[in-house]
């Protein structure tokens, strides 16, 4: 029987470190946008998009689920501990995604921004050589490319619907933008990726990929992105306030009862 | 007016042809649930083009059930029979011999999984 050669390199434990630490952060980014998604449920601008929202915060929590459960295995309780049990700085989500929504065109730009990276990140995991993991990567991708549609479409129109919208959509933009950088914040688990072949490009060329796929759609809604120094901390656990909001209301009815069985 | 113009308006409104009350940006939405089904009527969605229409149809009727395909129209592009036209659907005298009810070989071609032989169905 042939071992696989991704299989040897998770045998060292740096490596198996590092590919815990990336998918952590992955799992973090979906539940963390997820849960703000989830507060659009009820309101939202209209009914339709409402349910369209509520339905794509649901899929990005069944993502980090998907995804904990990787981490943390299956025993009954494991994946609520890993996702409701560690406080705020232990988190890896980019600090992008635990933002307050603030407004409709807020969402809707960081969506976009999102799932160009997701995009660009579940191919690298799909292309990782680690199953079950790389099979799950190629299957959520499937989802994601509606969550792109959504926020495309939205943003398309909302940007050019008056000279005012267009104003706001920029403003959010320009808040979301150097937060999106911080999807590319690295840590030594990077390196180790890359060298031991489970990430096949470099952060640098992950965020000159993203760029290339995020620009068109917002040249086509007339906006422009700031000039601006990346907004880093998430991948280190360096958070903003919002993540000490969102963390207590998310671990709220969890931590009320850890062993309780729902 | 157009000749045709003309006679599109007259034609709708005939006593018996209704067009649908519906407000601006409503649209139809139709769901195929699998390849050769027909596209069946599900419900509307209110959205300014049919691009964003396609988009919330596909997460408001689509994300359970199985869909291969979707179209949104206008709803107010839809022509139909008024509701006190209903009689005229009324057969006057026996037409049973009209219905093809059992005609199960026909689904199986329609589907495109013909085979010549009796399947679990028609035991």
């Amino acid at each position: 029987m042939t071992v696989p050669a991704s299989s040897v390199a998770l045998g060292d434990p740096a490596v198996r470190a590092a590919f815990r630490e990336w998918l952590l952060r992955i799992a973090d980014d979906e539940l963390a946008i997820g849960h703000r998604h989830a507060e659009w449920t009820g309101v939202g601008p209209d009914i339709e998009s409402d349910v369209a929202m509520s339905s794509i915060a649901q899929e990005e929590l069944g993502h980090a689920r998907l995804l904990y459960e990787q981490i943390a295995g299956e025993a009954p309780g494991a994946v609520d501990r890993l996702a409701f049990g560690r406080p705020p700085s232990e988190f890896r989500n980019a600090v992008l995604l635990e933002q307050p929504n603030q407004g409709w065109e807020f969402s809707i730009t960081r969506l976009a921004l999102y799932e160009a990276f997701e995009s660009v990140r579940f191919g690298l995991l799909a292309r990782s050589g680690q199953e079950p993991v790389a099979a799950l990567a190629a299957t959520l991708a499937r989802e994601e490319r509606y969550h792109g549609l959504f926020a495309a479409t939205w943003l398309e129109r909302l940007a050019g619907a008056s000279v005012d919208a267009g104003g706001r959509v920029q403003a959010a933009l320009d808040v979301a933008w150097p937060y999106a950088l911080g999807f590319f914040e690295t840590t030594d688990a990077d390196g180790v990726l890359l060298r031991a072949g489970l990430v096949s490009d470099s952060a640098e060329r992950q965020r000159d990929v993203w760029e290339a796929a995020v620009r068109p759609l917002l040249e086509r809604c007339a906006l422009t992105p700031p000039v601006a120094e990346p907004r880093l901390g998430g991948r280190r656990g360096v958070h903003t306030p919002a993540l000490g909001e969102m963390h207590a209301a998310m671990t709220e009815v969890w931590a009320s009862d850890p062993e309780a069985r729902w | 007016m157009t000749p045709r113009g003309v006679e599109a308006a007259r034609r709708t409104e005939a006593p018996w042809v209704r067009t649908l009350e519906a407000a601006d940006g409503v649209w139809a939405v139709f769901l195929q649930a699998r390849r050769r089904d027909a596209h069946v009527h599900v419900g509307d969605v209110h959205a300014p083009d049919a691009e964003m229409a396609l988009v919330l149809a596909k997460e408001n009727y689509a994300r359970r059930d199985p869909c291969v395909s979707l179209w949104v129209v206008p709803a107010r592009a839809i022509r139909g029979t008024a509701s006190d036209a209903a009689d005229m659907f009324e057969p006057a005298t026996d037409k049973s011999y009209r219905f093809g009810g059992s005609y199960r070989q026909q689904q199986r071609v329609y589907r495109g999984g013909y085979s010549a032989g009796p399947t679990e169905d028609d035991r």
